[in-house]
């Protein structure tokens, strides 16, 4: 049997994966299966998808950002302190984008200066992040966790609002979808994305703006990571220092499992998307069958570990195989 | 050998037979045969990718035996791994040193080796002192200019009392003083019965210290025996004579130049690697840049083009100056550089192929993809430059190795260039794409492309260049112009063997 | 001179730091220079140091470890769960120790068999190991345990507890194992060049493998302590500790790149993030200062670091390459060459005349 091309594509699978593991929590339990369930059961996780889609595009650099669960926190906290003070909500929300987006241009000067791993330096600006987001919060009196609350209703129903038939967040979250394909796939950064990440010493041969693209894409990711602190302060109606904790994990699971190769160069968004709804999804039917959140949300690590050492063990027993039959064409000829 | 029966002789500590090695799909060892005996130095000799480092890495056990048998000291060692080697008294000292930076040259040399320290580095130091060394041994290695490096290295050899002693290319640092004791040693070393494999790419060296050479030519040993019962002229010609070349390409390049405007001029340059370059290169023009691996060629390329920094001297492309510039500016200034490794610094392997045609002048165009005349363009250089694909998405490491260079050669030629610069344009390409390619070059000059050629392929410096600069150690060594350029003036003024023969001659 | 000095003696750096803290401290309020904040510093630091040994046994293999804390947690839980059930204190510790010898194992097996690359397999097992924390414990906090447990690390003779005593001595020992023995040596060698370990004949594979496995073992021990110091053990045991071993190592002076570091200056390390803590607390300034203070230092201290690592390549590139950028230099190899081309500048010359 012929296979249309079509399918043997990793985001063929993941698609194919979503529906069967839907149809499987609907099996055990029903509720699963009606739409609104599915669409609001969305608002517990897209915020990590909304992440995963542009952490996608640092990954595939080259690099990765383990600050922007921090980033979620410090922008709910920013939203809720200016908010506290007096500011007009919305104008709050733009600022609180505007400190994401200066924390991911932190992120990429501070790894260019230093020439480190951004693994390290993104490891320390999430402290710095983090560090920052407690002591706001510390400050505005709210004590670490019990957060900033009584925002501006009109705010706190955008998590509730309908747009075509669709939550808000997931609207956003399927619009953002297309906007980073065609920013992926078809404009001229995108490429730069791409061929840094393939081969950083032939972009530099090249003349490629490497500095400039990196700076944008980690940019991006502290944006989308801000966007979701403010979704979560809407959907939760108060603003806490510890949004994000929970989403580096899921997020750069979403990453990995959607076909992107943590060493970079390859990937793609809409396998990203469709593996953070694969993921999200997970979670949800395991809470609903009863398996608590704390271990599902656990166990997106051990699902990462897995994909990672499969990926690994298919491409050493590829090689293997290669070599193998090399070595018997070889012998073949004489 | 001659009056000896075999049975008199010791068994040989080393014997290859047959041996084959393939790096992916590609074969870089074609069924080699060698023998080293106790107490001799076995030189190799070969051009670059020869396959001498992997060999010697076979020994070692870095490298698995793919086909063939490898015995040593009558046990097969097909198996070998380093702990293994170790353990038989193998000791290789690469080509280029692989310390560790970060500890000091006592922690170096003595790591790993069993035995009460305190002895060991008594010996160290007697070591240090009768080879000359001078060199403190809690230094930390990474701090060591890359002659003392070398140094560290062989000192791990000797410390280890290797049975079997590799030595790739040791003296390339050293000074002629240097050398002169390491050869003591070694003939210190073989008159206790170690074997010694000593590749170099000094002829006089090897004729000095070496009983037997061997040399290599793409993957196979074609010549073998004592040093001198080969002249120079045959050693040179057995290693850089190509096969299946003749009739194709061969045939002087046709007219002078017609010789255009000045494209690029370069004064006094110095650089990483290379000083005292000055040259000008005009429209239409095949300067021939030519010289062994480590003459300083793609250094001053680099320099060129702006990946390295220059040190001295100017550079002017179309009369103005070219300084303190990157490969974006060179581009804008009609500079493009082809680099010799095109895998590594020029060709994103994994990528389509349009995507790699396109890569130099995206940024001349608009942020948003033009796709469809990306593929438009990509198809007229398919026709150009005659490549074989199936497709303009298919990744470049699915085409052959002529294949890639020929897009390779398409992305630099998107870029318009007025000076192009190829780094070893023909290398790991089969025959019929190599006419294909010294056809365009001849197109592209008469076009008025200036154009700077590194080949360490002699035939094809004499097949393309109108002139040509041989470098020699980082220095001008010198210049050739019109019925000068023959092979045997290229090979000998690249190996420094001496101008003066020329006149002889 | 100095700067020199301190450069390559990280160690006394951070020393001096510590002292300049101090020294701040005991500004504000001279009671405080005593020997026994010394002390207090000491005993709140053991978790972190036990955690900085490991991590800079795994760092100077050029790896890393992201699942300490989780690996520290679940310690913690099987001890306590062991404990509880009636199993004695030592047979409880016992099973902790081996099961973080197996995590670290299992993290070694990722990155050095399978070639994972450290940050995911860790990232992975991080989430991996709480998620067994979190089974383990079944959502609640395990409480109850025997006073024996909590006596450990109750001060005892001159003024350290027991715990604090074996912690002092594991820092000994570790600190001469790393530096003086050839096994210890080997880890940094393979961090410094993987290939030219090989070349050498260490099993690089092997040796990365225990350094995860001691990591993991060491990150147990630590939960265990964890345990003994708070008296019960929460869920969230652990969390956010790899980022704290993993600061205090770098600031100490081991290289993520691998090759360089001591367990002294990891240690001092670990002593000097811990002291912020305990002097905001002196201080009554509140807590929530400490993540970013700690932050902004690590940041200041791997941005300069990466800064001095480049000066340094700089300067070898220019050794390397002294003799063409700057002739004075030049030995007899650029006056052979020299004397090489003079007959043929003549050459080139005449045909630049000719033109």
């Amino acid at each position: 049997m012929k296979l249309h091309p079509a399918l043997k594509r990793w985001e063929s699978v993941l698609a194919l994966l979503l529906i069967a593991e839907i149809l499987l929590f609907g099996a055990i339990n029903p509720v699963f299966l009606q739409p609104s369930m599915l669409l609001y059961a969305t608002s517990d996780f897209i915020h990590v998808g909304i992440t995963a889609l542009a952490l996608t595009l640092v990954i595939i650099t080259g690099g990765i950002d383990l600050s922007l669960g921090s980033v979620m926190g410090l922008s709910a906290i920013t939203l809720g302190i200016l908010w506290v003070g007096g500011v007009d909500i919305w104008v709050a929300a733009v600022a609180a984008l505007g400190v994401g987006t200066l924390g991911g241009i932190f992120n990429a000067v501070a790894i260019h200066l230093s020439k480190v791993n951004p693994l390290v330096i993104t490891l320390g600006t999430g402290f710095l992040f983090g560090g920052a987001a407690l002591v706001l919060s510390g400050l505005a009196g709210a004590t670490g966790y019990e957060g900033i609350s009584n925002f501006d209703p009109a705010f706190v129903n955008l998590a509730n609002l309908e747009v075509l038939g669709l939550p808000l967040p997931f609207a956003l979250f399927l619009a953002l979808t297309v906007g980073f394909m065609a920013l992926l796939h078809r404009t001229r950064f995108g490429r730069y994305v791409y061929l840094i990440g393939q081969n950083p010493r032939a972009a530099a041969y090249a003349g490629t703006p490497v500095f400039r693209t990196l700076v944008v894409a980690y940019a991006l990711t502290s944006l989308m990571a801000a966007l979701s602190g403010l979704i979560l302060a809407s959907y939760f109606g108060s603003a806490r220092s510890d949004f994000g904790t929970t989403a580096l994990m899921p997020a750069i699971t979403a990453v990995v499992l959607g076909g992107t190769s943590i060493y970079g160069g390859s990937g793609t968004i809409l396998g990203t998307a469709l593996a953070a709804l694969l993921v999200g999804y997970l979670q949800t039917g395991l809470q609903l069958v009863g398996v608590s959140s704390h271990v599902s949300s656990a166990l997106s690590g051990g699902l990462l570990v897995i994909v990672v050492a499969l990926r690994s063990l298919s491409e050493m027993g590829r090689v293997w195989f290669q070599h193998r039959r090399v070595l018997r064409n070889v012998a073949a000829a004489e | 050998m001659a009056g000896t029966s075999p049975s008199d002789q010791p068994p040989p500590l080393v014997e290859a037979r047959q041996i084959w090695k393939f790096f992916g799909s590609i074969a870089v060892l074609r069924g080699v045969d060698l023998t080293l005996r106790p107490g001799e130095v076995h030189a190799l000799l070969g051009g670059n990718g020869a396959g001498k480092s992997t060999l010697m890495k076979m020994i070692a056990g870095l490298h698995r035996v793919d086909r063939g048998e490898l015995l040593v000291c009558g046990e097969d060692a097909s198996a070998m791994t380093p702990v293994i080697a170790r353990q038989a008294g193998i000791h290789l000292v690469p080509q280029e040193p692989m310390l560790f930076p970060s500890l000091s040259v006592e922690e170096n040399v003595l790591m790993h080796v069993p035995g009460n320290r305190k002895e060991l580095r008594a010996r160290l130091e007697t070591m240090i002192s009768e080879i000359g060394a001078g060199m403190t041994l809690s230094t930390q290695a990474g701090q060591l200019e890359v002659a003392d490096q070398q140094m560290v290295e062989i000192l791990r050899g000797l410390i280890r009392d290797a049975r079997i002693l590799i030595l790739d290319e040791p003296t390339s640092a050293l000074t002629p003083r240097e050398v002169g004791k390491l050869f003591e040693r070694i003939r210190a070393l073989t008159a206790q019965g170690v074997g010694i494999f000593f590749i170099s790419h000094k002829l006089g060296e090897i004729r000095e210290i070496a009983d037997i050479v061997s040399i290599l030519r793409d993957g196979q040993v074609v010549l073998a025996g004592p040093p001198k019962s080969f002249t120079d002229a045959e050693i040179v010609a057995a290693m850089t004579h190509v096969e299946g070349k003749d009739g194709f390409t061969l045939g002087r390049v046709a007219a002078p130049a017609e010789r255009g405007p000045e494209r690029l001029r370069v004064e006094g340059l110095a650089g990483e690697g290379f000083a005292d370059v000055t040259f000008s290169l005009h429209s239409g023009e095949i300067l021939g840049l030519a010289g062994v691996v480590g003459s300083g060629r793609t250094e001053l390329a680099e320099t060129i083009y702006g990946i390295r920094p220059a040190a001295r001297g100017r550079i002017f492309v179309d009369g103005k100056p070219l300084s303190g510039h990157g490969p974006r500016q060179s581009l804008d200034a009609g500079v493009v550089y082809l680099p010799e490794d095109r895998q590594v610094s020029g060709l994103f392997v994994n990528a389509p192929l349009v995507w790699n045609a396109s890569a130099l002048v995206l940024h001349r165009g608009q942020e948003w993809l033009p796709l469809a005349r990306e593929r438009a363009d990509f198809s007229e250089q398919v026709k150009l430059l005659g490549i074989v694909c199936a497709n303009a998405d298919q990744p470049v490491r699915t085409l052959s190795g002529g294949n890639q260079q020929k897009v390779l050669l398409a992305k630099c030629l998107a870029a318009g260039p007025r000076v192009l610069i190829l780094d070893e344009p023909t290398r790991g390409v089969d025959v019929a794409v190599r006419a294909d390619i010294y056809r365009l070059i001849d197109r592209l000059a008469g076009e008025g492309l200036a154009i700077l050629l590194i080949s360490s392929d002699h035939e094809e410096v004499e097949r393309l260049s109108h002139r040509v600069l041989v470098m020699n150690h980082g220095y001008p060594g010198g210049l050739l112009e019109g019925s000068d350029i023959t092979i045997n003036a290229i090979a000998r003024l690249s190996f420094g063997v001496g101008a003066k023969m020329d006149a002889a001659q | 001179m100095i700067i020199r000095f301190l450069q390559r003696h990280r160690e006394a750096s951070v020393a001096l730091i510590i002292v300049f803290l101090f020294a701040i401290l005991g500004l504000v309020d001279h009671s405080y220079l005593s020997f026994d904040t010394v002390l207090l510093v000491y005993g709140n630091s053991l978790i972190l140091f036990v955690l900085a040994i490991g991590a800079t046994m795994v760092m100077a293999t050029h790896g890393l470890d992201v699942s300490v804390g989780s690996i520290m947690g679940l310690a913690a839980v099987v001890a306590g769960l062991l404990m509880n059930s009636g199993w004695g204190i030592p047979a409880s510790i016992g099973v902790a120790l081996l099961v973080g010898l197996l995590c670290g194992l299992f993290n070694g097996a990722l990155v050095s068999w399978l070639k994972v690359s450290a940050i995911v397999a860790t990232l992975g097992t991080l989430g991996l190991y709480r998620g067994f924390v979190h089974l383990l414990s079944g959502g609640s906090w395990i409480e109850g345990l025997p006073e024996g447990f909590k006596a450990l690390t109750k001060a005892g003779s001159l003024g350290l507890s027991p715990v604090a005593w074996l912690v002092l001595v594991l820092l000994i020992v570790a600190h001469l194992g790393l530096r003086y023995t050839a096994f210890g040596r080997s880890m940094f060698a393979v961090g410094d060049n993987r290939e030219g370990a090989r070349l050498i004949g260490i099993r690089v594979n092997e040796v990365q493998i225990v350094a995860y496995g001691l990591n993991g073992l060491l990150a147990a021990l630590a939960g265990v302590i964890f345990a003994s110091q708070i008296g019960f053990i929460p869920n969230t045991a652990g969390t956010g500790m790899e980022m704290r071993a993993i600061a205090s190592s770098v600031l100490g002076g081991v290289s993520l790149l691998g090759g360089t570091g001591t367990v002294l200056g990891a240690a001092l390390g670990a002593y000097f993030m811990t002291s912020i803590d305990s002097i905001l607390v002196l201080l009554r300034l509140e807590a929530y200062w400490n993540d970013i203070i700690a932050g902004a230092i690590l940041l200041v201290v791997l941005i300069t670091d990466g800064k001095i690592r480049e000066a340094v390549d700089r300067l070898l590139r220019y050794q390397k390459y002294r003799k063409f950028i700057d002739p004075q230099a030049a030995g007899q190899n650029g006056e052979a060459a020299k004397a090489a081309t003079r007959p043929l500048k003549t050459a080139l010359d005449t045909s630049e005349a000719r033109k």
